[in-house]
């Protein structure tokens, strides 16, 4: 009886310490989760987007390309 | 300061004929980045044979802005269980690019049809500090790469800091010797596959030859030696050997650069003999050939195309 009574605070003990409720996640984790996150998006940013910047770029530098140029095929 | 040198200048001129001479040790050249150290040895024996058809069309709509269409149709080969059998799988493709040149930037992005896109970027951030990116996305989950390399240029040394995805640190460092010997090392560090290596390597060029060794401890041991016969031939060797998985590889290879065409081709111990034709037919038109024949696997590729633009 007193062994399961002195164990019983202990178990709680470890139980806040082993797994992190919702509430308590420590800074490295929310960063890790904050830069997959981040990395997921430009990810898809750059998938989507890198071929229209060289495009936007390509056509602001100068001489100034016609829109007829690019989609010409000649 | 040039009134002073002419009588200097004229004693090095003379010092370089003799095998003694007074080498300026504060002075030496810039060495040829870490990774293009056998670059001369790839022009003549890692050249680009393809197999199939290969059509690109490149359109430039300015100095520094031009869009490329290219068609490949071939067969692709992927890798099987038995080293004996080659799988082919007969693909085509269309690919469509965009490149955008200027002295400072240069941005090259390349997307197929099946939504991969390969992206390159080479920034100079200063006039020393250089970033290079490399990526290769692809809609299926887990098989984008990307690859950020920092490029430092001193006045006899380069420094280059690599990062890349799934966790992938390196660095690597050359230095000028003397102003014919160079010599680098590189490290790196893979988070995935969680192992780390270490490698070593040496270069020695005069004008009419160039010797390159490296050594790193995943187990390969590379040396070539490019000799420049004349302006148009020049003739390589490369001996390549892994001492963890006990590969062994010789190749002996020409580089022949004529007025109007371009003929390499090669020769290895396993057994495979390559060539490759680049012909200018006229003006921003070339043609292509390519023939690799592998006679231990029985494995014979011929490939022809063309390019415009």
């Amino acid at each position: 009886m007193d062994s399961t009574l002195s164990l019983k605070p202990r178990g709680k003990g470890k139980g806040s310490k082993g797994a992190p409720s919702s509430n308590d996640k420590s800074k490295y984790q929310l960063l890790k989760e904050w830069s997959n996150w981040s990395l997921k998006k430009a990810k898809v940013a750059t998938h989507y987007g890198f071929i229209p910047l060289i495009i936007i770029v390509g056509m602001n530098s100068d001489p100034n390309p016609h829109l007829f140029q690019l989609l010409s095929p000649v | 300061m040039a009134d002073l040198l002419p009588p200097l200048g004229t004693a090095q001129i003379d010092g370089k004929t003799k095998v003694d001479e007074k080498v300026d040790y504060s002075n030496l050249p810039c060495p040829v980045p870490y990774e293009e150290l056998h670059r001369e040895a790839i022009m003549s024996l890692k050249a680009d044979n393809f197999e199939g058809l290969r059509f690109d069309f490149s359109k430039g709509l300015n100095q520094k802005f031009s869009l490329s269409h290219s068609v490949m149709m071939g067969p692709t080969e992927v890798p099987s269980q038995s080293p004996d059998t080659t799988i082919k799988i007969p693909t085509a493709h269309y690919e469509f690019g965009a490149n955008y040149f200027d002295p400072k930037l240069m941005l090259i992005g390349r997307l197929m049809t099946d939504g991969r896109l390969n992206a390159r970027v080479k920034a100079d951030l200063t006039d020393r500090l250089v970033l290079k990116a490399n990526g290769q996305l692809s809609n299926e989950p887990h098989m984008s790469h990307a690859m950020f390399n920092f490029d430092y240029m001193g006045s006899d040394y380069r420094a280059q800091l690599q990062l890349g995805n799934s966790a992938l640190i390196g660095a690597t460092y050359i230095q000028s010797v003397t102003p014919r010997l160079s010599l680098g090392g590189e490290v790196f560090w893979a988070g995935v596959p969680r192992k780390s290596g270490i490698g070593y390597a040496a270069r020695y060029d005069t004008d009419k030859m160039v010797a390159t060794a490296q050594v790193a401890s995943t187990g390969t041991i590379a040396m070539n030696y490019v000799q420049k016969i004349s302006e148009k031939v020049s003739l390589a060797t490369d001996f390549a050997y892994n001492y963890l998985s006990r590969d062994v590889v010789a190749s002996v290879g020409y580089d022949y650069i004529l007025r109007q065409s371009r003929v390499r081709g090669k020769i290895d111990s396993n057994g495979v003999a390559s060539a490759l034709l680049e012909e200018r037919l006229s003006m921003g038109l070339n043609f292509l050939l390519s023939a690799e024949l592998d006679h231990k696997k029985k494995d014979y590729k011929f490939g022809f195309g063309l390019t415009v633009g």
